[in-house]
C-alpha cells in the first residue's frame, strides 16, 4: 500500500503516454473517422475540410454521414466533416462560441423558429453570421458538376425561409403536422373517418369514451408551441405584426388574439372532460408516441417527421393507423399549416473553395436521389419537387400514402403570412413562454384568457428586451 | 488516529447470528440497486418487450452491444475518461496535498482568507460560469485537447479542506521528530505524511473519479471531435429525442459507464475501510 | 442618497475600530472612517451609481445600500487584520484555520505560497476570473451572440424580489428577530423548565422564520416575469428532502452494512454502484420505473394489485418526491460510502462500556455512534447541499423538466433554462449570484452553528 501513490502517479504517467500514442494511432489510421481528417488533409495539403454541425444524435446523424461519405467520395478535394448535436440550441451556442474564437463550421443546422435569431447574429466585426445561399449561388446552375437544386424547393419551405426577398438557407428537415390514429379503436366506437375538424375530434373523444374497454384517454399531442403556431396559421391568425415579421421587423406579438384563445380554449375542453392525455411534460415527443403505441390514446396529432416510424410501430403493435390532416377549427376558413423542421446555413467569410465546395455539398446533400432516400428514412418532406417527382415515379406514394399527407396538406395551404408562420426575435423564449402557461392551464385549471393575458406581457417584455439588443 | 490503527480485529459493533444481516442486506442491496438490476434487464430488449414488461432477459443485448460498443464507440469515450479521470485525480491529489502542507504546517500571513477562498469555490455555480470558462479555454487554444478538460480541474476546495483536517489530527510530535532528522517539506510529506493518509487519499480518489467521470456539460461544450469525446457526452448523445429514443443501448450504456467508477470502489474500500475520520482540532 | 451612504459609513467606520480595538488612537479612528467611505463607495461607483440615478425604485436603493455596507464592512476587516498584525495579535482567524500548536517549518515567507501557487493559480484562473465575469453580466441586458449590450443595474435582481422596499427590509430583519429572542430566552432560562422546553420549541419556529422571510421576499416581480416564487420555495422542499433522504438512508444503511461479515465486500459494491451513475442516467432509471406508459412500478402495481398509480408528473407531491427519490438514491451511495468508513473509527470499547450499562441498541446509537460520526455528518450535509443545489439538473431534464407547472423547476434548473437555453445571460447570471450568496451563507451558518457543536476527534 505504501506504494500506492507511486503506483498512481506511475499510471497517471502511463496513460498520458498511451493518451500521446492513441491520437498518433489515428494518424496512421485508415478509417474516415474524424481524428484521421487533419492527417489525410496534412500530406497531400489540398483537401479542404468542410465542418458541418448537425442538431442529431440518432438514426439521422448516421444519414448525414453517410451521405457526406458519399459527396467526399466524389469529391476527394474535399473533407465534409459531420459532427452531431443534442439539439439545435445546441448547435447554436456551439457555433456562437465559435465564431467568438474565430473557427466557425462552414455549415450549421438549424431550426425554423430560430430563423430571425440567426439572421441577426453578427460577429465581433460585425458582419452577419450567414451568407445567403441564393446569393453565393448568384445564378450558376451547377457548381463542381452538381445541379443547383434552389429553384426546385417546394414553396412552402421556400417562402418560410425567403427574408427580404432572399432564400437564405437551404432547408433539410421539413414537416408539417399530421395525425395519425388507431383505426381499430376508431371502428370500435363506430367511427370510419378520422375526424377532420375540432368538433368532430370532440364526438369522436365522447364516442370513444363510452366504450367498455376503450383507452384511458383519447388524444394527445405534445406540449409543443408549434402546434399552436399550426393552428394560427390554420385559422389565417397572425402571431406578430409587420405581416408576422415578414415585412418589416416584428416588434408586437399576440398571445390573446381569438383564434389562440379559441385553440386553447378547445385543447382545455378535451382536457377537462378527461379527452386530453397530458403527459406532464412540455416538449414531449417520446412520451405522447408512448401513449399512442400502448393503446392509451385513440388518437396522436404529431410531426409528420415520423410518418414512417410511427406507421410501422402501430402495424407491428397490431393495430391500423390512419394518417391524416392536423384536425383545424370548422367554425372559421381554412387558410393553412405551416411547416416546421430546420434548415441548413452557410457561414459567412468562406474563401472561395471552401464556399463553392459548401455550395457543392448543399446541392447534393438535397439531390432528388438523396431528398427522396431522406422522405422514405423519415418522413420529412421530400424537400425538392424533382424529388417527389422521383418517388412518384417508383411509386412509393402509391405504397404507402401516408407519406404523401404532409405535402398534400401543405399544397392545400393558401400562402399568406398567417400560414408562412413568423420571423419574431427570441422566438425560443416566447415559445417558452406559450407552452409554460398551457401547462398551467392544463394542470392548474386556470382560465385560458386571464393566464394568456400574463403570457402576453412575458412574451412582449421578451421581445421588446431582443430589439432593443438586435433592432435597428 | 483511526488511520493509525488499522489491524485492530474487531467482530463489530454487535454480535450475535450474522444470517438476519444477511437477509436484511441482500434486501435493502436489492432495493437500493433495482434501478441498475432493472437497467441490466431492460438492455438486454428490445422496445417493443420493454413495453410489455417482460420479465426474462430478452434477445437483443449483443445487437445493443454493437450499436453502443462499435458503432457510437463508447469504448473510445470511456477510454477517453478514464485518461481523463486519472488524470484528473492523481493531479488533485497532489496539489490538495500540497495545500494541506502548506496550511498545516507553515505560519504565514492571509492563511485564513486563503483558506476561506479555497473553500468557497466549492459553492461557485460553475454551470454558468461555463461560457466565461469556455472564451478562456478556447483563447489558451485548448479546444478538443485532454488539457481543456484536466487543467480548469486539477485544484479541489474538497481535497485541501480534507487533507487539512486530517494533518491537523496528527501528533504533532511528527513534525518535530522529522526537524530533528532535517527533513524538507516535501521529504516529510511523502515520508511521514502520505504513508498516514491512506484513508484519505483514497476517499478523494473515490470522489475525484466519480465527479471527473460524471462530467458533462463542460466537455460536451469544449470538446468537439468525437474520437476525443468523454463518456457522459456520448451517453448523452444515445438519449436523443425524436420519437426514435431507444432503452435497451442507452441502458446497456449506462451500465458499462457505470464499471469503471464500481473498480474504483473495489480497489479503493480497502485502505478506505481502515477508517476514515474528519477530525477538528479542539 | 448616495452622499447620506457614504456618511454613515463615514461614522459606523471608527465605531467599528472602537469596537475591536484595545487601545485606539484618533489616528486609527481616521483611517477606519477613511476605509470605511472607500469601500462603501467602491461598489456604487464601479457601477457607474445607476442605483441612484432617476427612474431606479426604492429596491434598487435598497441592493445598493446592502453592496455599500458589504464593501465599507470588508474594508474594515481587512483594516483590523492589518492593525492586528502592527499589533503583534496573532488574528483570531489563525485559529479557525487549524493552526498547528508546536509551529511549523521555519523557513521562508515564500515556501507555503509556492505550495499553495498550483492551487492558487488553477482557482484564480478557472473560477475567480469567470465569476468576476458573471458578477458583470447579472447587471446587463444581453444576449449570446448579440451585438451589444444594455446595463440594467439591479434590474435582474430586483425582479426577482418583491418590489416594497419597506417589506424587503421587514421580513429578514424580523426574522432575525425572531432568531435572537428565541436564542436569548434559551439561554436565560434554567434546562428542564417549561419555559426552557418552550424555548427549545421557539427557536425552530424561529429558525423556521427566516425561511418564511425569505419566501416573502421573493415573488412575482413586475413586468410578467416568470414568477421566481415557486422556485424558491421548489428548491427548498427540493434541496431539503434530497440532504434528509440521501443523508438519513445513507447513515441507515451504512450502520447496516458496516458489520464484517462474510461477503460485504459484495453487498457494499452495490449499495455504493448508485453512486457511479451520473445525474442524467439516474433520471432515465427513475423514469424508466415510474413512467405512466413505459414504467415498471407503474405496471406491476397495477397488474399485481390493481393500484392506479397516477402520472408522477401532474401531481406536484409526487413530482417533487420522485425527484427527491432519484437525486437522494444517487447521492445515497457517496453517503454510505463515508458513513461505512467513519463507523470503523468508533470506539469500541466505549460500546462495550455502554452494554454492560444495559444501554439498549438505540441509546448506543444515539449517545455513542452519532457524536462519534458528527465531523462526518457536518462534512457530508455541506457536500451532500452543494450536491443537491448544483447537480440535480440533469434529473430534473430527465424526469419532469420542471412540471406540473414549474413545481419542480428549482434555482439551478432555471438557471440553465433562463441562462443557457434561453440565452438571456444577464438574468441568469443574476440568478446564479443569487444562488452562489445563498450557498455561501448557508454553509457559513452550518460553520458556525453546527461547526461549533461537531464533536471533533480522531477517536
Amino acid at each position: 500500500m505504501k506504494g500506492l501513490l507511486r503506483y498512481l502517479v506511475l499510471l497517471a504517467v502511463v496513460v498520458l503516454v498511451a493518451a500521446a500514442c492513441s491520437s498518433d494511432d489515428s494518424d496512421s489510421g485508415t478509417t474516415t473517422t474524424a481524428a484521421s481528417t487533419e492527417t489525410t488533409a496534412a500530406p497531400s495539403g489540398d483537401v479542404t475540410t468542410i465542418d458541418f454541425w448537425v442538431g442529431f444524435t440518432d438514426y439521422r446523424l448516421d444519414w448525414s454521414k453517410e451521405t457526406a461519405a458519399a459527396f467526399n467520395a466524389a469529391h476527394p478535394e474535399y473533407n465534409v466533416q459531420v459532427t452531431g448535436f443534442k439539439a439545435y440550441n445546441d448547435v447554436w451556442d456551439a457555433t456562437v462560441l465559435a465564431v467568438d474564437s474565430g473557427q466557425p463550421p462552414a455549415l450549421i443546422h438549424f431550426f425554423e423558429a430560430a430563423t430571425r435569431q440567426a439572421l441577426d447574429a453578427v460577429t465581433p466585426d460585425g458582419d452577419p453570421y450567414f451568407k445567403s445561399v441564393t446569393d453565393a449561388v448568384a445564378g450558376r446552375t451547377e457548381i463542381l458538376g452538381e445541379p443547383v437544386i434552389l429553384d426546385s424547393v417546394i414553396s412552402a419551405a421556400r417562402n418560410y425561409y425567403t427574408v427580404n426577398g432572399s432564400f437564405y438557407s437551404m432547408p433539410w428537415n421539413t414537416s408539417s403536422t399530421v395525425m395519425f390514429s388507431n383505426m381499430d379503436m376508431l371502428k370500435a366506437a363506430g367511427i370510419t373517418e378520422p375526424p377532420a375538424t375540432w368538433a368532430e375530434v370532440t364526438a369522436a373523444c365522447d364516442a370513444i369514451a363510452a366504450l367498455a374497454d376503450g383507452p384511458s384517454s383519447c388524444i394527445t399531442w405534445p406540449n409543443h408551441s408549434w402546434f399552436v403556431e399550426q393552428s394560427l396559421g390554420q385559422q389565417g391568425e397572425l402571431l406578430a405584426n409587420a405581416d408576422n415579421g415578414r415585412t418589416g421587423r416584428a416588434t408586437e406579438v399576440y398571445l390573446e388574439s381569438p383564434g389562440m384563445l379559441a385553440y386553447l380554449e378547445w385543447w382545455k375542453s378535451l382536457s377537462d372532460a378527461g379527452h386530453y392525455l397530458y403527459t406532464g411534460v412540455q416538449r414531449d415527443w417520446d412520451g405522447t408516441t408512448a401513449a399512442f403505441y400502448a393503446g392509451d390514446v385513440a388518437m396522436l396529432i404529431y410531426s409528420s417527421s415520423d410518418t414512417t416510424a410511427i406507421n410501422e410501430t402501430g402495424t407491428e403493435s397490431g393495430f391500423e393507423v390512419a394518417t391524416t390532416f392536423m384536425p383545424r377549427n370548422g367554425d372559421v376558413d381554412y387558410v393553412g399549416n405551416l411547416i416546421g423542421g430546420a434548415t441548413i446555413w452557410m457561414l459567412g467569410g468562406l474563401d472561395q473553395v471552401t464556399e463553392d465546395g459548401t455550395l457543392a455539398f448543399l446541392n447534393f446533400f438535397s439531390n432528388p436521389e438523396n431528398a427522396a432516400a431522406w422522405h422514405q428514412l423519415t418522413g420529412y418532406e421530400a424537400i425538392t419537387t424533382e424529388a417527389i417527382d422521383l418517388l412518384v415515379s417508383e411509386g412509393f406514394y402509391d405504397e404507402n400514402p401516408a407519406n404523401k399527407v404532409a405535402s398534400d396538406q401543405l399544397a392545400a395551404a393558401k400562402n399568406t403570412p398567417a400560414s408562412l408562420g413568423a420571423l419574431l426575435g427570441n422566438f425560443v423564449g416566447i415559445r417558452d413562454v406559450i407552452t409554460i402557461a398551457i401547462e398551467d392551464i392544463l394542470v392548474n385549471d386556470l382560465d385560458v384568457a386571464t393566464r394568456m393575458a400574463l403570457a402576453q406581457e412575458e412574451a412582449q417584455k421578451s421581445l421588446d428586451e431582443y430589439e432593443s439588443l438586435f433592432g435597428g | 488516529m483511526a488511520g493509525l490503527s488499522p489491524g485492530v480485529k474487531r467482530k463489530g459493533l454487535a454480535r450475535g447470528r450474522s444470517w438476519p444481516y444477511h437477509i436484511s442486506l441482500t434486501v435493502t442491496a436489492f432495493v437500493i440497486a433495482f434501478p441498475l438490476l432493472y437497467a441490466a434487464l431492460i438492455s438486454t430488449q428490445t422496445n417493443a418487450e420493454i413495453f410489455s414488461f417482460k420479465l426474462t432477459p430478452g434477445s437483443s443485448l449483443m445487437d445493443h452491444f454493437e450499436i453502443v460498443w462499435v458503432t457510437r464507440d463508447l469504448a473510445g469515450a470511456m477510454w477517453n475518461s478514464t485518461v481523463q479521470s486519472i488524470l484528473v485525480t492523481v493531479g488533485k491529489t497532489v496539489l490538495a496535498l500540497l495545500a494541506g502542507l502548506a496550511f498545516v504546517y507553515f505560519k504565514f500571513r492571509g492563511k485564513w482568507i486563503v483558506f476561506f477562498l479555497v473553500l468557497i469555490t466549492l459553492m461557485m455555480p460553475t454551470e454558468v460560469m461555463i461560457l466565461a470558462m469556455f472564451r478562456l479555454v478556447s483563447g489558451f487554444g485548448w479546444q478538443d485537447t485532454m488539457a481543456a478538460i484536466v487543467v480548469p480541474f486539477l485544484a479541489s476546495a474538497t481535497g485541501a479542506f480534507l487533507f487539512r483536517q486530517h494533518f491537523a489530527n496528527l501528533p504533532a510530535e511528527l513534525l518535530e521528530a522529522s526537524q530533528i532528522d532535517g527533513a524538507s517539506p516535501l521529504q516529510f510529506l511523502t515520508k511521514v505524511l502520505i504513508p498516514l493518509s491512506w484513508n484519505v487519499i483514497a476517499a478523494l480518489f473515490v470522489i475525484q473519479f466519480v465527479y471527473t467521470w460524471n462530467m458533462f456539460l463542460w466537455p460536451s461544450l469544449i470538446i468537439r471531435d468525437e474520437s476525443r469525446q468523454v463518456v457522459q457526452a456520448a451517453l448523452q448523445n444515445l438519449t436523443n429525442v425524436g420519437g426514435s429514443l431507444t432503452y435497451g443501448p442507452l441502458m446497456l450504456a449506462a451500465i458499462l459507464a457505470s464499471i469503471p467508477p464500481a473498480i474504483v470502489f473495489v480497489l479503493m474500500q480497502k485502505p478506505f475501510m481502515s477508517g476514515f475520520a474528519i477530525g477538528q482540532q479542539k | 442618497m448616495l452622499i447620506l451612504g457614504l456618511v454613515i459609513a463615514a461614522v459606523l467606520g471608527p465605531l467599528y475600530v472602537w469596537q475591536n480595538n484595545d487601545n485606539p488612537t484618533v489616528k486609527r479612528y481616521g483611517i477606519g472612517s477613511a476605509v470605511a467611505v472607500l469601500g462603501a463607495a467602491a461598489t456604487p461607483l464601479a457601477m457607474g451609481r445607476c442605483a441612484f440615478e432617476e427612474g431606479s425604485s426604492g429596491v434598487d436603493h435598497l441592493l445598493a445600500y446592502s453592496l455599500m455596507a458589504g464593501g465599507a464592512w470588508l474594508g474594515l476587516i481587512v483594516l483590523q487584520f492589518l492593525f492586528d498584525r502592527v499589533d503583534g495579535k496573532a488574528a483570531e482567524g489563525a485559529a479557525m484555520a487549524g493552526e498547528i500548536r508546536t509551529g511549523g517549518f521555519r523557513m521562508g515567507w515564500w515556501v507555503p505560497w509556492v505550495l499553495l501557487s498550483p492551487t492558487l493559480i488553477i482557482l484564480i484562473v478557472f473560477l475567480y476570473l469567470p465569476a468576476i465575469q458573471t458578477f458583470t453580466l447579472s447587471t446587463k441586458l444581453t444576449r449570446l451572440g448579440a451585438p451589444k449590450s444594455v446595463d440594467v443595474c439591479f434590474g435582474n435582481f430586483t425582479e426577482l424580489l418583491i418590489t416594497d422596499p419597506w417589506k424587503l427590509v421587514a421580513y429578514p430583519l424580523l426574522a432575525v428577530a425572531a432568531i435572537y429572542g428565541a436564542r436569548f430566552w434559551l439561554h436565560h432560562s434554567s434546562p428542564n423548565t417549561w419555559s426552557r422546553k418552550g424555548a427549545d420549541v421557539a427557536s425552530v419556529f424561529a429558525m423556521l422564520s427566516i425561511f418564511v422571510a425569505l419566501y416573502a421576499m421573493f415573488s412575482p416581480g413586475g413586468g410578467g416575469q416568470v414568477a421566481y416564487r415557486p422556485v424558491y420555495l421548489n428548491t427548498v422542499i427540493i434541496t431539503l428532502g434530497i440532504v434528509a433522504f440521501g443523508m438519513i438512508g445513507g447513515l441507515a444503511v451504512a450502520y447496516l452494512a458496516f458489520r464484517k461479515i462474510r461477503g460485504a465486500t459484495v453487498y457494499r459494491t452495490f449499495l455504493i454502484w448508485p453512486y457511479a451513475i451520473s445525474p442524467a442516467v439516474a433520471g432515465v432509471l427513475f423514469f424508466m420505473i415510474f413512467d405512466p406508459t413505459a414504467g415498471i412500478f407503474t405496471h406491476l402495481m397495477d397488474s399485481w394489485f390493481g393500484i392506479d398509480v397516477p402520472n408522477y408528473r401532474e401531481n406536484a407531491v409526487l413530482a417533487q418526491a420522485s425527484i427527491i427519490l432519484a437525486s437522494g438514491w444517487k447521492i445515497l451511495g457517496y453517503n454510505i460510502l463515508f458513513y461505512l468508513a467513519g463507523l470503523q473509527t468508533v470506539s469500541l470499547d466505549q460500546i462495550e462500556a455502554a452494554v454492560l450499562d444495559g444501554a439498549s441498541t438505540w441509546q448506543r446509537f444515539t449517545k455513542i455512534v452519532l457524536p462519534a460520526l458528527s465531523p462526518i455528518t457536518f462534512f457530508l450535509l455541506v457536500t451532500n447541499l452543494v450536491y443537491a443545489f448544483f447537480e440535480v439538473y440533469a434529473t430534473i431534464d430527465f424526469m419532469t423538466k420542471g412540471a406540473p407547472a414549474g413545481k419542480t423547476s428549482v434555482a439551478i434548473y432555471e438557471i440553465i433554462r433562463i441562462g443557457v437555453k434561453n440565452g438571456d445571460l444577464g438574468r441568469g447570471a443574476a440568478q446564479s449570484v443569487l444562488l452562489f450568496v445563498a450557498v455561501i451563507a448557508i454553509t457559513l451558518w452550518q460553520f458556525r452553528s453546527t461547526g461549533e457543536r461537531v464533536t471533533y476527534g480522531g477517536a
